[in-house]
């Protein structure tokens, strides 16, 4: 005992007791809730134990299967979209000797912004009726106006635009940050041994930034469901479920349907999707750190 | 307790402005240091009455109301869902509706026990019985709803119009008495983009009600009497391609299955709409030439009848509701009575809304009758008259919602042409029955 009270477990100890309050009884009641037919208009179903009937029925819902594989496609086109317009604005940015801050600071803009509010304000930009974007289409002769947020791939085009005009600029803020980072030396020399600039970028800039790559690729995974409030101001996850992604489907279950056992079952079955997206991130990350020491 | 509101108890005669309303049952009391906290339904057409009804409660029984929470009924639906789950009833009133009340279970206590008969006797009996779940009166009503249609007067005094209607579909062009003349007239209407024939609320439990009226119009019924879904029927299928009709026919904007009641309310007051079926909510804002492009040209007649001879009459009441937790009951039935009072139904009934208390509607129309104001006199007629007689209530079960979330992306997709009427119907009927099933209905 008093070898416990004067060891490191004791110091340990109040971030253990926070963690578990904070994240594993959750976790754990959320998991334990998944195994029942929990409705949050009946507490008392919080006890009835159904075994892996949720789960079950999970597996053959088409709806949920489609809402998985819909959502893995969005955030592999739009994290990857994001990387490359932040990628672009942070080269561009560094580029500049004048005025940078003041460019860095209106490159944050979006961020600002609550993803309510720019669901809001996108799905006024793509109203078919009103919309700035019919309307702008219009001056150029197209007359008929285009459902966005109805069409199966523009409603889907239309919430990514959205999200990655809203996110794009977590990138480039971490991206420049590495760029700022990066030793002078070896660009210098290489230009002296005649390298050009797509050269010089792929040679030697791209490997130093690859780790901040992966980080910021990492933190966005595990971020990107706040994009969320957006889907949910501009189509709600319809119409006919054309842009249903995991974020919808479990928010519609759990508070709507007042489901929440089931939600949380399939909140569980998505949290691979994180975890693996994380993993694969976090590999790469440790790839391109080895990499970026062994060179 | 009881004795203390009954000691409270004032029958007295009202006069409130320039109406007179039939003597009333006054719930006043001395509730000196009570604070209620209250979760309400907020909204332009809600907020009103509380700013008028709280100082005027909080002035007359020296208690106090803390608003815990003000949003869309939809957000509010969730947070009390919420609250019922993690068990943190911490509030005394909160909004309800006839369709939503039967999802919460017993939170709300009996009113039948709290509010004195007298008082009850002032509102529409067939409205409390509909503010009923399983014996118990969980709700006061505080107005109704049920839509008729409005329409550009002007498209149907124009003389072109007339002939080339007659020409066309063989019959007088007339403000539309069935479903199947609405949908003729809105294609004959339509120039799209600039003009559309009318509208649809395009999701969620809004195109699930508009569906469910059209299905029960037309002779059909969602469930039969166990609850087992029947609705993919001739009936069912008649009223889903209605709508798809009109969405081919692009007699309806190519958005609409992502409009709300906010979006075909301001369509409609933007001029670019021939009919719209709504509620008496709009009434005031479209005649109302600083926010309405049709102010001063609109018709209404009641909802068109199906082929069932039926007229649509989706209805149902917003109200007010008290937490069995509730420490201050008798507080808050004096704040219940209040909200939905003589005076609180007539500043809503200004506004265009329907009133739950048969006086209200008497003094209402004298009073418009007395303005000489012609608009709003068609309007409440037409809705009284259509309250009475046509309304009717969707299935008041806690399953209601969920099956509605269920039905409406099915009818969403045979609109857009992802499958037939008769598939989606299929698809959503089998959903229906799970859900019927494992709520234990058979």
């Amino acid at each position: 005992m008093r070898k416990f009270l004067n060891g490191p477990w004791i110091l340990l100890m109040p971030t253990l007791i926070i963690l578990t309050c904070v994240v594993l009884l959750p976790l754990l009641l959320s998991l334990w809730t998944s195994f029942t037919p929990f409705k949050l208009t009946k507490p008392d179903t919080l006890y009835r134990f159904v075994g892996f009937r949720n789960y079950e029925r999970l597996i053959g819902d088409l709806d949920f299967w489609i809402a998985f594989g819909r959502t893995v496609l969005f955030l592999a086109i739009a994290l990857n979209l994001e990387l490359v317009f932040g990628l672009g604005i942070a080269l561009l940015i560094n580029k500049i000797t004048y005025g940078q801050r003041t460019l860095r600071t209106l490159m944050m803009f979006p961020m600002m912004f609550s993803p309510i509010l720019v669901g809001f304000q996108w799905k006024y930009i793509f109203n078919d009726n009103i919309g700035l974007m019919n309307n702008f289409l219009r001056e150029f002769g197209v007359i008929q106006p285009i459902p966005w947020l109805v069409d199966g791939i523009l409603a889907n085009v239309s919430i990514m635009a959205a999200e990655i005009w809203s996110s794009t600029s977590v990138f480039a803020i971490l991206l420049l940050a590495g760029l700022l980072g990066i030793p002078k030396d070896p660009i210098e020399a290489a230009k002296v041994d005649g390298c050009n600039s797509w050269q010089v970028f792929k040679n030697i800039t791209l490997p130093f930034l690859m780790p901040f790559v992966f980080i910021a690729m990492t933190i966005r995974s595990l971020d990107v469901a706040r994009a969320y409030d957006i889907v949910q101001m501009m189509t709600g996850g319809g119409p006919a479920k054309r842009t249903e992604l995991l974020w919808t489907l479990i928010s519609r279950t759990g508070y709507v349907d007042a489901k929440m056992g089931m939600a949380n079952a399939m909140s569980y079955i998505s949290i691979f999707l994180s975890i693996a997206f994380t993993f694969f991130f976090f590999y790469k990350l440790v790839e391109a750190r080895q990499r970026l020491s062994y060179e | 307790m009881m004795l203390r509101i009954f000691l409270s108890l004032i029958l007295a005669v009202s006069f409130f402005g320039s109406f007179s309303a039939k003597a009333e049952t006054e719930l006043w009391g001395d509730y000196s240091g009570v604070t209620l906290r209250v979760k309400l339904i907020g909204g332009g057409q809600y907020e009103g009455l509380y700013n008028e009804v709280i100082p005027w409660w909080e002035e007359n029984t020296g208690g106090k109301i803390e608003i815990v929470t003000q949003k869309n009924h939809f957000e509010l639906d969730k947070e009390i869902k919420k609250d019922i789950a993690s068990g943190n009833l911490d509030f005394c009133v909160a909004s309800n509706h006839t369709s939503f009340a039967s999802q919460y279970g017993d939170i709300y206590t009996d009113l039948n026990n709290i509010m004195p008969a007298s008082v009850l006797a002032d509102y529409t009996p067939l409205i409390l019985e509909h503010s009923t779940v399983n014996g118990r009166l969980v709700q006061m009503p505080r107005h109704s709803d049920v839509s008729n249609l409005y329409y550009q007067k002007s498209l149907y005094e124009d003389a072109d119009n007339k002939a080339n209607f007659k020409a066309k579909y063989g019959y007088d062009l007339t403000p539309p008495e069935t479903w199947d003349q609405v949908k003729d007239q809105a294609i004959f209407f339509s120039n799209p983009p600039d003009f559309y024939g009318t509208q649809y609320v395009g999701k969620e439990e809004a195109i699930a009600g508009r569906f469910y009226e059209l299905v029960i119009a037309n002779g059909g019924a969602l469930f039969d009497e166990d609850y087992r879904p029947i609705f993919n029927s001739p009936a069912g299928v008649e009223a889903l391609q209605w709508f798809i009709d009109l969405y081919n026919a692009k007699a309806v904007p190519d958005g609409v299955l992502n409009y709300l009641w906010d979006d075909t309310g301001l369509g409609f007051a933007s001029g670019t709409i021939a009919m719209n079926l709504d509620w008496a909510g709009w009434a005031g804002f479209f005649n109302d030439p600083e926010n309405s492009k049709v102010a001063g040209d609109i018709g209404l007649v009641r909802a068109p009848m199906g082929s069932g001879g039926l007229r649509t009459g989706w209805s149902g009441s917003h109200s007010f509701s008290m937490t069995e937790s509730c420490p201050d009951k008798e507080a808050a039935a004096s704040f219940l009575w209040a909200l939905t009072s003589n005076k609180a139904q007539m500043i809503e009934a200004r506004g265009g809304l329907s009133p739950t208390r048969p006086a209200i509607w008497d003094a209402i129309i004298a009073e418009k009758k007395a303005e000489g104001d012609e608009f709003m006199l068609m309007v409440f007629e037409t809705f009284k008259m259509s309250l009475a007689e046509d309304a009717f209530t969707p299935p008041l079960i806690p399953e209601w919602i969920e099956f509605t979330n269920a039905l409406y992306p099915e009818l969403q997709a045979a609109i857009l042409g992802d499958k037939s009427p008769e598939d989606a119907l299929a698809t959503a009927s089998k959903k229906a029955t799970e859900i019927m099933e494992d709520a234990g209905y058979f």
